[in-house]
């Protein structure tokens, strides 16, 4: 018995001993990311929201809000995750070119399409050792509200978005490990996910 | 007191159980955590029935979700959802309890009430509308809780993405269900043929867009679903309580 207290009392000072430095050392949630946030969100919403854009005028919106609200050349790279180093600088040129068009193809539809979705901000929580997560709820007409939280890190041009992450799904993460599957599918070579990206963007414009 | 010293022994058998399990689970989480893979050593394999899944549905289940969408109006739609949920919610109720979530376990067992007294048996999903929303719970994620990793990816045929924990889980929780124990009592077996055609059917007519789009989108279809189904676990099982392990954003120049 006395054995087994031991065990718990320790084990207990242990969890304490672990949080306290956290809780010392941690600092506070940015204010300024949520404010950005919700600044972005409302330009995005009051731009989708309006249907009299044609369809390329919209895309051409997307970009816009996805260039002032994401850090696009940072995201490609992290994506790249270790290949990245393997690729030679022409590689690398070209894959943030297709990167970037993979991004507004696969995007733009969901904004074209907006159908009255709005968002709340929920909170914020310091992430990494300089980064901010933004949680927000798209309210849904027909469904309940989906978790989507916002990493974003100040940098020299303002807040950008790093990585979104929808019910706990990383965006960046997701693609990472489908772009990584591609590369080793193809025999280690960049040049691989190269030409399947050449064939996705490629074939739809 | 009498909770914990009816589960610990039970916790421990299962634990002495599942130790294989456990033991193939390490090896994936640092790959995970760096986000450069998943253990997935049957990959061909997968890839196959994966491929088999998807003709499958191409042929059969998506067709059948779209007819359902077009035909059955959103009410009647919303009322078979909540009619099936609610067949499931024992198992809920059971699996929070054995993951020593209690406050969820009252959730799952005041929406098992409320929906089946108010809501006519389960028809009508009341309970979330009085804030005691649905959240599925299955024995693959109490492996989890208990600290089994997820073992390697694996595709089951029909049944779609898996894992080698959370294939053992749904083998428990097939066992366990109440109403399988029924049907199997009654010689009604059909009934569970019925649940499952109409389950599929309604999962799949939820989210018919998102798969268009992903498979619109991907370069590599399989490994993105392999991606998103992993990283969906590892969310369900921290039930967006507890700290994740997030991969390095580190700082290029």
């Amino acid at each position: 018995m006395l054995t087994r207290r031991h065990i718990l009392l320790s084990s207990a000072m242990l969890a304490i001993g672990s949080m306290v430095p956290s809780a010392v050392f941690a600092q506070a949630a940015d204010p300024g990311a949520s404010a950005f946030i919700q600044k972005l969100g409302d330009e995005t919403v009051a731009t989708f929201a309006n249907k009299g854009l044609s369809r390329e005028q919209a895309v051409e919106k997307f970009r816009t809000l996805l260039y002032a609200g994401f850090d696009v050349p940072y995201i490609g790279r992290w994506v790249l995750g270790r290949y990245w180093n393997q690729a030679s600088p022409a590689e690398q040129t070209e894959y943030q070119k297709l990167f970037e068009r993979l991004i507004v193809d696969t995007y733009a539809n969901r904004f074209v399409d907006y159908s009255g979705q709005t968002f709340k901000i929920t909170g914020t929580r310091p992430e990494g050792d300089a980064d901010t997560s933004v949680t927000t709820q798209i309210l849904r007409q027909d469904g309940p509200p989906i978790g989507v939280d916002w990493r974003v890190r100040k940098g020299g041009s303002g807040y950008k978005i790093i990585d979104v992450a929808v019910e706990g799904v990383s965006m960046g993460l997701t693609q990472r490990q489908e772009f990584a599957s591609v590369i080793q599918g193809g025999g280690g070579r960049v040049d691989a996910l190269l030409q399947a990206l050449r064939q996705k963007v490629g074939s739809r414009t | 007191m009498t909770l914990a010293s009816f589960t610990r022994p039970f916790i421990r058998v299962a634990a002495v159980v599942m130790l294989s399990l456990s033991a193939a689970g390490c090896a994936n989480s640092p790959d995970a955590q760096d986000g450069a893979g998943i253990s997935d050593p049957l990959e061909p394999v997968n890839r196959v029935v994966f491929g088999f899944n998807d003709a499958a549905d191409t042929l059969l289940l998506r067709p059948a979700s779209e007819v359902y969408v077009a035909v059955a109006p959103d009410p009647v739609r919303d009322a078979v959802q909540s009619f099936l949920r609610n067949l499931i919610t024992p198992l809920i109720v059971a699996n929070e309890l054995l993951q020593g979530d209690l406050n969820g376990a009252q959730v799952a067992t005041g929406r098992l009430l409320t929906n089946t007294i108010l809501g006519v048996g389960g028809l009508f999903d009341v309970a979330s509308t009085a804030g005691m929303p649905y959240q599925e719970e299955d024995f693959g994620q109490t492996l989890g809780v208990w600290g089994i990793g997820s073992g390697p990816y694996v595709v089951l045929p029909l049944l779609g993405p898996s894992s080698l924990r959370d294939a053992t889980g749904l083998a428990v929780d097939t066992v366990a269900d109440p109403i399988r124990v029924w049907a199997y009592a009654n010689d009604a077996k059909g009934v569970l043929y019925a649940r499952a055609g109409v389950s599929a059917i309604d999962r799949r007519s939820h989210i018919l867009r998102e798969v268009d789009d992903l498979k619109r989108n991907s370069l590599d279809y399989y490994a993105t679903v392999r991606s998103l189904y992993s990283q969906q676990r590892r969310a369900q099982i921290r039930d967006n309580n507890t700290t994740e392990q997030k991969p390095d954003f580190p700082v290029f120049n």
